[in-house]
């Protein structure tokens, strides 16, 4: 039995980048008991990319990070007239790690920190987008930065400002499910096809 | 661990996680940089680290590398820098609390930006609070000193 | 002519001014002036002409003892001393002194007496003259009210004047020349054949002279330093970080600790665990604070700060209101016979004018919120005792009730105690107040021979203020035609005095005329008028806030003759024109009108607003225009008039003013401060906020001088902000705001 399992898990280790390079080239069929699943593996990606922890710096061209969240009360710009200017990263106005350190503050209410700290690229839109427009986004390599859906899954569990969404200190609601389990909703979804909501 | 501040290298003895501001506060007795709310949300910490404005109750002093500048580094009674003039020129502090930072903001913004329009002036200075409600003289101020950086330049 | 010889009088008589009534309080008494404080500590070589002026072989010394909190006090205060003293400000050395009562305010108290400020009668004069008597026993050096330029603006003067004669007297003898042949010019004194001997040569000569009590003050067109800005000495160094505040004094071997105490404010502390505090790095100690909390001693202030967060307290409740909404209708509560406070006027029959009036009779609510000083610099003292003496440094605006208060906490004697006063980032009321000096006195008192800075963290600092008061206001008016015929005012709230005074164990009786500060002393004559205050119980300490009373009274009440006015479709300035007779009052309206071309054509979506109040004897009139834009409210311009009797520096009350407009206008736009279960919720800017560069308007300012006495400006700027914008924001969009803040119905950009 374990050695049928070895096998199989073997077999799914090698062909998985086979159904990824599949679902690149050729539309996948995928069965039914897939698409629900699928869906349902999307749903949950989309409540994270959903999550204010996320959305909140998935924000549109008017460069505003947002303040959002159930520690908020209610939603607003990010505050003291602060804007990521196109560079998304605060060149011109402030820069983003003039308050933002490598880590999150001990104080209540205290900026969030990461290694990292910018708004996602504009394309990267998520802010008050429905699951069909996320999902069109992600899988779009000229608004996903040239990822493939494996990249993506990997940039999701590799990638320091990401995982703050799960570590965003005091007080702030982290995003549902973790890194490693969003990366994971995304690689099954990819293996059935990436299909979006309607 | 060691600091370098206005060109002096320090050495400090203190938790990583201590925030910038109060190693040099009370560590080094430079006290130009001021605690105003501890949580980046006043500006009166405001430091330069490497020429970038940082606020230095929210920087553990572990996280920081490279040249801090105090508002005593970036000029003196007898040798004040030009934003530092023109705010004096403007007469710009009432209490005075709050201005180290806002000129260290001020400083930084016209190291990127030389002639910063209303606007400009507007996003990189609303995280400096004031409140003696000096801002129509920082604006003056910010102007003035883009304009003689500049001409000196020139 | 030499004066030498004569016995030596190093006291200083009070100005010239003619008091009648003094008699009640003894003018005997009441002549004699308080000791000379520098007398005390004078070093080898150091002369004191006046308790204003000290002279050595260095240089010029000249004490303005008057806290420097940004309105430019220090410059101005030695400014006037210089100006009679013949030496240019920038040259003298300035300090802000030791406590003493001969440096008491006699002008503080000068609003205070039962007369609006339009009535300048010989009565109404009188009257605030003798509250010099007062003033003067109580001996409280105090800056706050308003009032520091206009109680020194004698005073000081006379003191310059004075000095400059004893050089001129002692010269004379020494170079054997008669006194009326010497002038004087920027520090020297100056002999007819050229001879030029610098005030430092003279000042141990000048020491032995008598010191003359008729001096005569230079005339205004005389003035080579007053009229005209001046530029603040204390600018460079607030400029270049070297500015020494109370939260940067150094001390060798100095500590840091902070405070905790129970944020239900007045209630003990039953006890507190320092299990998980005690062995946190950096920490010394961990001390009680009497009986209502606790002290952190640490290396750093950070390692404090961490430690008293580990602390476990045990607090006692307070039982007066525990919420918001409780606070609320404790003033509500209030508006009845037996909590009434005062009823400082009552002209004509409103009763008869408003039950005629019937349903006709516009009825309005107003409310405002608590507020919190917010200074920019968190509360902080630095204090040290040792070997039966006591060392205080700390930025105080009552250095005289800094030194009983640390007599009575230390047990030691004020005559081994000093104080010495910082410069204060930012008063605004808070500074006036004691408890930051009583606890580090508390926390030195237990380090004995170890200096140590205490310092309240922000979120100490936003919960353990005294704030400035919740309010409701009743009105009641009737118009006929364009014309206000009755208007019954009624108001309830706390009693900023009797919190405030009680901290300091005085006890006052009568009522507080803060309650109804700017509604009953205001330039409108209306037939039927009545105006009474109602004082809602003891709870949540209160103080003063900015212009006190007139910070929401006058909210109110330039929102309800706004209301009426546009009930009676007349023009609101038109309106408040026709019930002014008090020339300067009219010609600050007459000149905002003009600056904001009042009257002319407004753009789609903007709104213009006006507001009129006086305070502390200033009319202020202010105009807001504001868009409505798609996202909001923004405020674009404010254009203020003010009449200050005498403009001394221009440049400097231009500045008082536009503080004073961006303070109102924070408060109105988002200043709020809201209890649950007894305790505040604001702790830091995050959820108290102020205004910032972006939400900042253009700010017009004019200066008048009609008035018939020099007054002060530090407050009287605020009051007008708040309905000016209430008024602007209903022009644009038809909203009418009747609570502060204003972002609880509007948003604003």
């Amino acid at each position: 039995m374990k050695i049928k399992l070895f096998l199989l898990k073997t077999a799914a280790l090698i062909l998985m980048p086979a159904f990824f390079a599949t679902a690149q080239s050729v539309p996948v069929q995928p069965d039914e008991i897939s698409q629900s699943r699928a869906a349902e593996a999307w749903s949950k990606v989309y409540q994270v990319f959903s999550h204010p922890r996320c959305a909140n710096c998935h924000v549109p061209d008017d460069n505003l990070p947002r303040w959002s969240g159930p520690s908020y009360g209610k939603t607003s710009v990010h505050g003291m007239n602060i804007s990521g200017g196109q560079s998304r990263i605060g060149v011109e106005t402030v820069m983003c790690s003039t308050c933002h350190a490598h880590s999150n503050s001990d104080e209540p209410h205290g900026p969030p920190g990461s290694p990292v700290w910018m708004l996602a690229p504009v394309e990267m839109l998520w802010w008050q987008q429905s699951s069909k427009q996320i999902c069109e986004q992600i899988k779009d390599p000229t608004r996903n930065g040239g990822r493939t859906l494996e990249e993506v899954a990997h940039h999701i569990q590799e990638d320091e400002l990401v995982h703050w969404g799960w570590d965003p200190g005091k007080g702030r609601e982290p995003a549902p499910y973790s890194a490693k389990e969003t990366a994971d909703f995304v690689t099954l979804w990819a293996n059935a096809g990436a299909p979006c909501p309607e | 661990m060691q600091i370098n501040v206005n060109g002096t290298q320090h050495e400090v003895d203190v938790d990583e996680e201590m925030p910038l501001l109060w190693v040099l506060r009370d560590e080094l007795n430079i006290t130009g940089p001021k605690f105003g709310c501890g949580i980046a949300m006043c500006g009166a910490c405001t430091v330069h680290i490497n020429g970038q404005p940082a606020r230095s109750c929210s920087m553990p002093v572990g996280q920081v590398s490279g040249l801090i500048t105090t508002i005593e580094g970036l000029g003196t009674p007898d040798a004040m820098h030009e934003v530092q003039a023109a705010w004096v020129e403007h007469q710009v502090a009432q209490c005075g609390y709050c201005q180290p930072g806002q000129i260290m903001s001020a400083a930084a913004l016209l190291q990127m930006n030389p002639n910063p329009d209303d606007e400009a002036i507007d996003h990189a200075m609303s995280a400096n609070l004031c409140r003696c409600g000096t801002y129509p003289r920082i604006r003056a101020a910010i102007k003035a000193a883009a304009q003689n950086i500049r001409e000196k330049s020139a | 002519m030499s004066t030498l010889g004569k016995i030596t009088r190093r006291t200083f008589v009070i100005g010239s001014t003619a008091i009648t009534g003094g008699v009640l309080f003894g003018v005997y008494k009441y002549k004699q002036p308080y000791p000379n404080p520098l007398e005390k500590n004078l070093a080898q070589g150091e002369t004191a002409l006046t308790p204003y002026v000290l002279i050595n072989a260095n240089g010029v010394t000249i004490i303005a003892p008057r806290a420097e909190m940004g309105q430019g006090v220090k410059t101005t205060l030695a400014a006037l001393v210089a100006e009679e003293l013949d030496i240019d400000v920038q040259n003298v050395r300035i300090e802000h002194g030791v406590p003493s009562n001969a440096y008491y305010n006699a002008a503080v108290l000068e609003e205070g007496v039962p007369f609006p400020p339009q009535d300048t009668s010989s009565t109404a004069q009188m009257a605030r003259d003798f509250m010099h008597v007062p003033a003067k026993f109580f001996g409280v050096q105090v800056t706050g009210g308003s009032s520091s330029t206009v109680d020194a603006f004698e005073k000081m003067r006379m003191a310059g004047a004075t000095a400059r004669e004893a050089l001129l007297l002692a010269a004379s003898a020494k170079l054997n020349v008669a006194k009326n042949t010497l002038s004087t010019d920027n520090g020297e004194v100056i002999s007819k054949d050229g001879q030029r001997i610098a005030y430092t040569e003279l000042a141990s000569l000048a020491a032995s002279v008598e010191l003359p009590d008729d001096v005569k003050l230079k005339p205004k067109s005389e003035w080579k330093q007053l009229g005209r800005p001046i530029p603040r000495v204390d600018m460079v160094e607030k400029c270049t970080g070297t500015a020494t505040f109370g939260i940067d004094v150094l001390q060798k071997d100095m500590l840091y600790a902070t405070i905790k105490v129970n944020p239900h404010l007045g209630a003990k502390c039953h006890a507190f665990d320092t299990n998980n505090a005690a062995n946190m790095k950096g920490v010394k100690a961990i001390l009680p604070l009497a009986d209502v909390g606790a002290a952190v001693v640490a290396t750093n202030t950070w390692y404090a700060f961490k430690a008293a967060e580990k602390i476990d307290f045990d607090w006692a409740k307070t039982q007066y209101a525990q919420s918001t909404d409780e606070l609320f209708e404790s003033a509500i509560a209030a508006f009845n016979e037996e909590h009434q406070d005062s009823q400082n006027r009552d002209d004509g029959d409103v009763d008869a004018v408003i039950g005629a009036a019937g349903d006709a009779t516009i009825h309005r609510e107003y409310r405002a919120p608590l507020l919190a000083h917010a200074t920019m610099e968190p509360m902080n003292a630095t204090a040290i005792m040792k070997d039966g003496q006591l060392d205080v440094w700390v930025g105080t605006q009552m250095p005289t009730y800094a030194l009983s208060e640390a007599a009575r906490v230390s047990g030691i004697e004020a005559q081994n105690i000093r104080i010495h006063t910082t410069y204060l980032g930012g008063g605004f009321g808070r500074r006036l107040e004691m408890d930051f000096i009583v606890y580090a006195v508390m926390v030195a008192k237990q380090l004995e021979g170890t200096p140590v800075k205490v310092t309240w963290s922000r979120e100490e600092d936003m919960t353990h203020d005294s704030y400035r008061p919740f309010a409701v206001a009743r009105f009641e008016g009737v118009t006929q035609g364009k014309n206000i015929t009755a208007l019954d005012v009624k108001v309830s709230s706390p009693s900023v005095m009797e919190s405030q005074m009680g901290r300091l164990g005085v006890s006052l009786p009568g009522p507080d005329s803060t309650i109804v500060q700017a509604l009953w002393d205001q330039a409108y004559t209306i037939e039927n008028y009545r105006v009474t205050g109602y004082r809602v119980p003891m709870g949540i300490p209160v103080s003063s806030w900015r212009s006190v009373g007139a910070s929401q009274n006058g909210f109110f009440n330039e929102s309800m003759i706004d209301e009426l006015a546009i009930e009676a479709n007349a023009d609101p300035i038109e309106m408040r024109l026709s019930l002014i007779t008090h020339q300067p009052t009219r010609n600050v309206l007459e000149a905002v009108a003009n600056m904001a071309n009042w009257g002319s054509d407004v753009a789609e979506n903007h709104g213009l607003g006006v507001a009129l109040v006086t305070s502390f004897g200033v009319p202020v009139a202010e105009i807001v225009e504001v868009v409505n834009t798609p996202r909001g409210i923004k405020i674009l311009n404010v254009y203020v008039a003010a009449d200050v009797g005498l403009a001394i520096d221009s440049r400097n009350i231009e500045a008082q003013l536009i503080s004073a407009v961006n303070f109102g206008l924070a408060g109105a736009m988002m200043g709020e401060i809201t209890l649950l279960d007894g305790k505040v919720q604001q702790t830091n800017f995050h959820n108290y906020d102020a205004i910032r560069m972006h939400q900042a308007p253009v700010i017009h300012t004019k200066i008048l001088e009609n008035g018939e006495r020099i007054r002060g400006i530090g407050e009287p700027g605020t009051p007008p902000a708040a309905p000016a914008l209430a008024n602007a924001i209903f022009a644009a969009t038809g909203l009418r705001m009747r609570e502060m803040p204003f972002n609880k119905h509007i948003q604003f950009v």
